[in-house]
């Protein structure tokens, strides 16, 4: 169980993404207008017949092997297990930290307002439209009507208002929710009427809808949520308004959820799924060989090589979501100091640590852009591997800051969350690197203790995973100086005006040419800054059985426009079904 | 006396838990470091009292034992939703008997064969190997033992899959997998405590080989395995009767090592899952159901030794 | 057995060896116990001497490369071969996943593992000790608190009791020593009471009594020298027994946050279902070290102990 508990970097993003609300992909391209456009759908179409686009279309150097399974009769029936990396601590979105299996389980029983489509475009879901004001402060949502709760509630601005008030006002979700409302009392949500609700926003945002690929549009019932405010065992059984609904729920052992009859946007095919918590990779994909799991999620780059070469096997590979890197802590010494960031950089075995654990099978980072996103910046290059550099850098520091250093190397403490046997190794791997220029001392702590002392800078350097927001934008959370101090979410505490002013103008407009050059320049400031050291980029495989198809036939409520099927290690299992 | 001993162990785990623990940020997580902010404060000072955690240390534990004793193990702090402890006693301690019962049987089960054989032929070379063997076994920290039957019988030979460590077995994927998934575990605890019963029985049974009524029977021409089964081996059991109930409480030290190598969600992961998250309230609820199992459990082998003149044995 | 700090099961595996026809074979040590010396010098010797000896680095990722062509490209470029490797004579015991020869990390790792043995060990022998004979010889009060204070020890499952401890303070090679230490209090201080009991009513301790020497005395220059006889042999045994329970922490990702042991490299090997099915070197070559020396540990100690003929003594 536990213990091995968690076995992956994903053990550090559990916190990021679920502040986030991250989600995989790259670009957004969208207007105000084409939102409107998308908005004038009715009913769903429930079984999803349009050809579906199982490949990722950015990523040009990961294959994925899912088929094109559109044409095949859709099968109504069956249970899916689904074998996930992790067991999660609470299933509640406006409260839980949503890990990448919590994400997954979630995904299921809650609709999001706002879906992307296969070209990373935000098509609304649960909402039916938006309408900003001129200048992107201000957004009216649309509800569509007549959906309700699992519990019958029905599903309106009231609602809308009760997950809204209850995600500001938690005090870890709510940190990446607050900085970008008024607060509550001032009007940071307003009800038009019963099925409109308007957003005030603080910045100019034209690519607000965006905020709700991931976590924070996931809609849960009020009545439930009031429900488990008083009794929060209930965090555990989660009432949505998804394709399916929960039914039981034994932890480190089973959650099965079962067929919504009654879902808005047509019917699920599947009787029922089964997410079964399997910590152990090898074993994870040993039990889809033998046909124990129907599926499963991983980013082991060992089982991903292995899965991807059997053929009885579907692969949906996505890696443009989040960066695996190192990071500091500018807020105290060494690291306050350049310096002492770029001796790290430059002592960094980068290469070992990509062949070692990255198995050559991740794609090398640079930043945190893959090169077939049309923000990458072909001129930033992640510094690492020159150890000589790196002494010489060393000497320099220790010579003007004698205290942080014993012996000629800049003391340093590597802080990470266990015990973990990865997370051990790849300690030992950064420090054979490191310990040419510093005196690394390990930390092994316990998660909640590790999440704690990050969010408050008490650390020198961790690993991490993060920047896997679809929009890049989105990523702000992590970036601005208004997340930084108290708990913060800009963990290295890197406060500089010029990145916050071109985060803002990113998220002003939608002119993509724009953006573009926006964002190119916004990684390069970040590789100047020395505060991440970044490795690859995280491969997610969502391996199925030859027998599971359609994960990837999920469609808009328009019935034509087909969605984004992998962010993060999730798929949406409403158009899925069991072939003979 | 017992008592006594359950209230001073209960003590120095509430003691060494409070000292060295701060059950806050299991309870408010990464808030309960955020004093500046007012609002956290005022949660911060919340929990504090509803847990009593602002209490002095001697008045805690009182509230604790009182709740203890009227089978109230308050609630998992680490847990989402702090559910009580006592749903996931109920859930764990189930597994991990299960477990050990299996364990014992199987232990029995290779002890009295191995015992007696060894026994009819005391000091041959045969029996000498099967006193290294057991010496091997006993030797044998579990944790290497587990690894070495895993590869092995999982790996190697492929008799029992080898998606063992798999996740819950009492979930299980089908039947089939539920009880193959316990039969390493329970082989790994078994081995080494078969070990030692069949050295008991071994002795026990030399001696008892020379008393005037196996000779009689064997002068009656009763066969050998008829003398040894039927005649010696019960009067030979006593040492091993005895050092069962022993062995039940050495087993859960051995349980949590391979509980956690073969994923089982028992006591023993329990409790290394809650220590690690400083989990308070599971982790004295759990140590203490477990030393009043060894406890009571020692105790009652001492009646047992009353009840049973010493003076039998020989 | 890694929780029994008590060590009952070896215990009981030579009571059984009261058997009329083994007690001439008992007063020889007999090559055994020789062998099981020669291999703990051996052991010893590798680990200490572990930085002048020809060995690679222990923190060292050997990473090999071969040359591949480049299919699209046609260019031939040096890219990594995937570790673990197997042995070869450059790496006898093969290397890890991270490429890491396993000899000398097995090896470098038994200086952990031994210090800690050794450290818990004689922190049982000091404190154990001394509080077992000043109870065993004085009684009264003091006897009654102490006997007390060993059963509260013993009633707690030992690894629970150290995972407590280690997981409340730092992992230090100190924290984890001083836990398996106090682990080892309670067995030896119970064993060091009995002995002093039985020594206490001896003749020579009664002669010196009615002589008028101060019980210090007696205890140091009468009770010691004869209590130290079983004690060394439980010693060695103890010693095995916290290794192995050191093994045990570090099996559960509790043991020295830096630097390698025995039961570190085993949890590394076996992480990974693949690791130990391709590449068993990895866990099989700290396995062996680490059960031949418990093995020559119990053996030498055992026999130790029927030489001196004071399974009486056992609890």
């Amino acid at each position: 169980m536990m213990l091995k508990m968690l076995t992956i970097i994903a053990a550090f993003a559990i916190f990021a993404t679920a502040c986030g609300g991250s989600d995989g992909g790259t670009t957004t391209e969208e207007s105000p207008d084409t939102t409107e456009e998308a908005m004038e759908d009715t009913d769903a179409d429930p079984e999803p017949e349009e050809s579906s686009d199982t490949t990722e279309p950015e990523s040009d150097a990961i294959v994925t092997e899912a088929e094109d399974d559109s044409d095949l009769e859709v099968v109504v029936g069956g249970v899916a297990r689904i074998g996930l990396e992790a067991e999660v601590d609470g299933l509640n979105p406006t409260g839980s930290a949503l890990s990448a299996p919590g994400m997954y389980m979630a995904s299921q029983v809650f609709d999001n307002l706002v879906r992307a489509d296969t070209n990373n475009q935000p098509v609304p879901f649960l909402a039916e439209s938006f309408t900003p004001n001129d200048d992107f402060t201000s957004w009216e949502m649309k509800l569509r009507e007549g959906i309700t709760f699992h519990d019958g509630t029905p599903l309106n601005s009231e609602a809308i208002r009760a997950n809204f008030e209850v995600v500001i006002a938690d005090p870890l979700v709510g940190l990446a929710v607050a900085p970008f409302f008024p607060p509550v009392d001032e009007g940071a949500l307003e009800i038009v009427d019963d099925l409109t609700v308007r957003y005030n926003l603080v910045d100019s945002n034209a690519n607000f809808p965006t905020s709700f690929y991931g976590q924070l549009g996931m809609v849960a019932s009020p009545t439930w949520l009031a429900a488990a405010a008083e009794d929060p065992t209930l965090n555990q059984a989660p009432v949505g308004t998804g394709p399916f609904v929960f039914e039981s729920r034994s932890e480190d052992s089973v959650t099965r959820f079962v067929r919504n009859d009654n879902w808005w946007n047509g019917s699920a095919n599947l009787d029922a799924i089964e997410f079964v918590p399997v910590t152990d990779p090898d074993v994870r994909s040993n039990l889809l060989l033998e046909g124990e799991l129907n599926m499963l999620q991983t980013t082991n780059a060992a089982s991903i090589e292995i899965l991807a070469e059997d053929e009885s096997i579907q692969n949906i590979l996505d890696d443009t979501g989040e960066e695996s890197f190192a990071m500091l802590n500018t807020s105290q010494p060494p690291f306050d100091d350049i310096r002492a960031r770029q001796a790290l950089t430059w002592a960094t075995p980068r290469d070992n640590y990509n062949t070692l654990i990255g198995l050559g099978i991740q794609r090398p980072a640079d930043q945190m852009f893959t090169p077939d996103s049309p923000y990458y910046n072909p001129d930033v290059v992640q510094e690492a591997d020159d150890p000589d550099r790196a002494v010489e850098m060393a000497a320099e520091y220790c010579g003007a800051v004698p205290d942080s250093c014993t012996d000629g190397k800049i003391n340093m403490e590597l802080q990470w969350s266990g015990p973990s046997v990865v997370q051990t190794r790849i300690a030992e791997l950064l420090d054979e690197g490191w310990s040419v220029a510093f005196n690394v001392e390990f930390q092994e702590v316990p998660q909640d203790q590790h999440i704690q002392e990050t969010a408050f800078g008490l650390y020198n350097a961790v690993t991490w995973r993060q920047f896997g927001a679809i929009n890049p934008g989105d990523d702000w959370v992590w970036l601005l100086c208004r997340t930084a101090g108290g708990i913060s979410l800009n963990w290295p505490q890197v406060c500089d005006e010029e990145r916050d002013e071109l985060l803002l103008a990113a998220q002003a407009t939608t002119d993509e040419a724009e953006r573009a050059a926006i964002f190119q320049e916004l990684v390069a400031k970040i590789n100047q800054d020395y505060t991440y050291v970044f490795f690859f980029h995280t491969l997610w495989d969502i391996a199925l059985a030859q027998s599971v198809k359609g994960v990837c036939n999920d469609v808009a409520p328009d019935g034509t426009t087909v969605l984004k099927c992998n962010t993060n290690g999730r798929t949406w299992m409403a158009g899925a079904f069991l072939s003979e | 006396m017992m008592i006594a001993l359950l209230v001073a162990v209960s003590m120095l785990t509430f003691g060494a838990m409070s000292l060295l623990g701060d059950p806050l940020f299991n309870i408010l997580g990464p808030v309960a470091g955020d004093t500046e902010n007012p609002e956290n404060l005022a949660k911060i000072n919340a929990a504090k009292e509803q847990y009593y955690l602002d209490k002095p240390l001697p008045e805690r534990y009182v509230r604790w034992a009182g709740d203890f004793l009227t089978g109230d193990f308050g609630v998992q702090f680490s847990t989402d939703g702090q559910p009580p402890v006592a749903n996931l006693i109920k859930e764990r301690l189930p597994r991990t008997l299960r477990l050990m019962v299996m364990a014992q049987i199987l232990a029995v089960a290779i002890a009295i064969p191995w015992g007696v054989l060894a026994a009819s032929r005391a000091n041959k070379p045969s029996d000498r190997i099967s006193t290294f063997t057991a010496f091997l076994f006993v030797s044998l920290p579990n944790f290497a033992l587990a690894v070495i039957l895993f590869y092995v019988f999982a790996l190697k030979l492929d008799w029992l899959p080898d998606t063992y460590n798999a996740t819950d077995p009492f979930f299980g994927f089908t039947h089939k997998h539920r009880f193959t998934q316990l039969l390493l575990p329970a082989f790994t605890l078994a081995l080494p405590t078969a070990s030692v019963y069949q050295r008991l029985l071994r002795t026990d049974l030399i001696t008892t080989l020379q008393e005037d009524f196996i000779l009689m029977a064997r002068a009656k021409g009763e066969s050998r395995r008829k003398v040894l089964y039927g005649h010696a081996l019960r009067p030979s059991l006593f040492s091993v009767v005895t050092i069962f109930g022993i062995n039940a409480g050495a087993l859960i030290g051995g349980a949590l090592v391979v509980e956690i190598y073969f994923r089982i969600p028992g006591v023993g992961t329990a409790i290394v899952e809650a220590v690690l998250r400083e989990d308070f309230p599971v982790v004295l609820a759990l140590v203490m159901i477990i030393a009043t199992g060894f406890v009571v459990l020692n105790f009652l082998v001492d009646i047992l030794y009353t009840f049973i003149d010493p003076r039998v044995r020989r | 057995m890694t929780d029994t700090l008590k060590p009952t099961d070896v215990e009981i595996l030579d009571a059984s060896d009261q058997v009329p026809a083994d007690s001439i074979a008992k007063k020889k040590l007999g090559i055994g116990f020789w062998l099981a010396i020669s291999w703990l010098v051996f052991i010893v010797g590798l680990a200490v001497f572990a930085p002048v000896l020809p060995l690679k680095d222990p923190d060292q990722n050997f990473i090999q490369t071969e040359e591949k062509e480049n299919a699209i490209t046609g260019r031939v470029t040096e890219s990594p071969i995937q570790p673990p490797y197997a042995p070869s004579g450059d790496h006898l015991f093969g290397t890890d996943s991270d490429a890491r020869d396993v000899l000398s990390r097995t090896i470098y790792g038994a200086r952990v593992s031994l210090v800690v043995g050794f450290a818990a060990i004689a922190f049982g022998m000091l404190i154990g000790g001394s509080l077992g004979m000043i109870a065993g010889f004085f009684g009264g009060t003091f006897d009654k608190v102490v006997s007390f204070l060993f059963l509260v020890l013993l009633s707690f499952p030992a690894l629970v009791l150290a995972i407590l401890i280690t997981t409340l303070a730092e992992r230090s090679l100190f924290t984890i020593s001083l836990t398996l230490g106090i682990l080892a209090v309670a067995p030896v201080g119970r064993l060091a009471r009995a002995a002093t009991l039985v020594f206490a009513e001896r003749e020579f301790v009664a002669a010196s009594r009615t002589l008028g020497a101060k019980p210090s005395r007696i205890l140091r220059r009468e009770i010691l020298p004869n209590v130290m006889i079983p004690m060394s042999a439980l010693a060695l045994l103890g010693m095995g027994v916290s290794i192995v329970a050191e093994g045990a922490l570090a099996f559960l990702g509790l043991s020295v946050e830096k630097g390698s042991t025995w039961g570190k490299l085993i949890r590394t090997a076996v992480n990974s279902t693949s690791d130990l099915e391709n590449a068993p070197w990895m866990a099989f070559t700290p396995i062996g070290a680490l059960f031949l020396t418990v093995m020559a540990l119990n053996f030498a100690g055992d026999r130790l102990r029927d030489y001196f003929d004071v399974k009486e003594l056992s609890i």
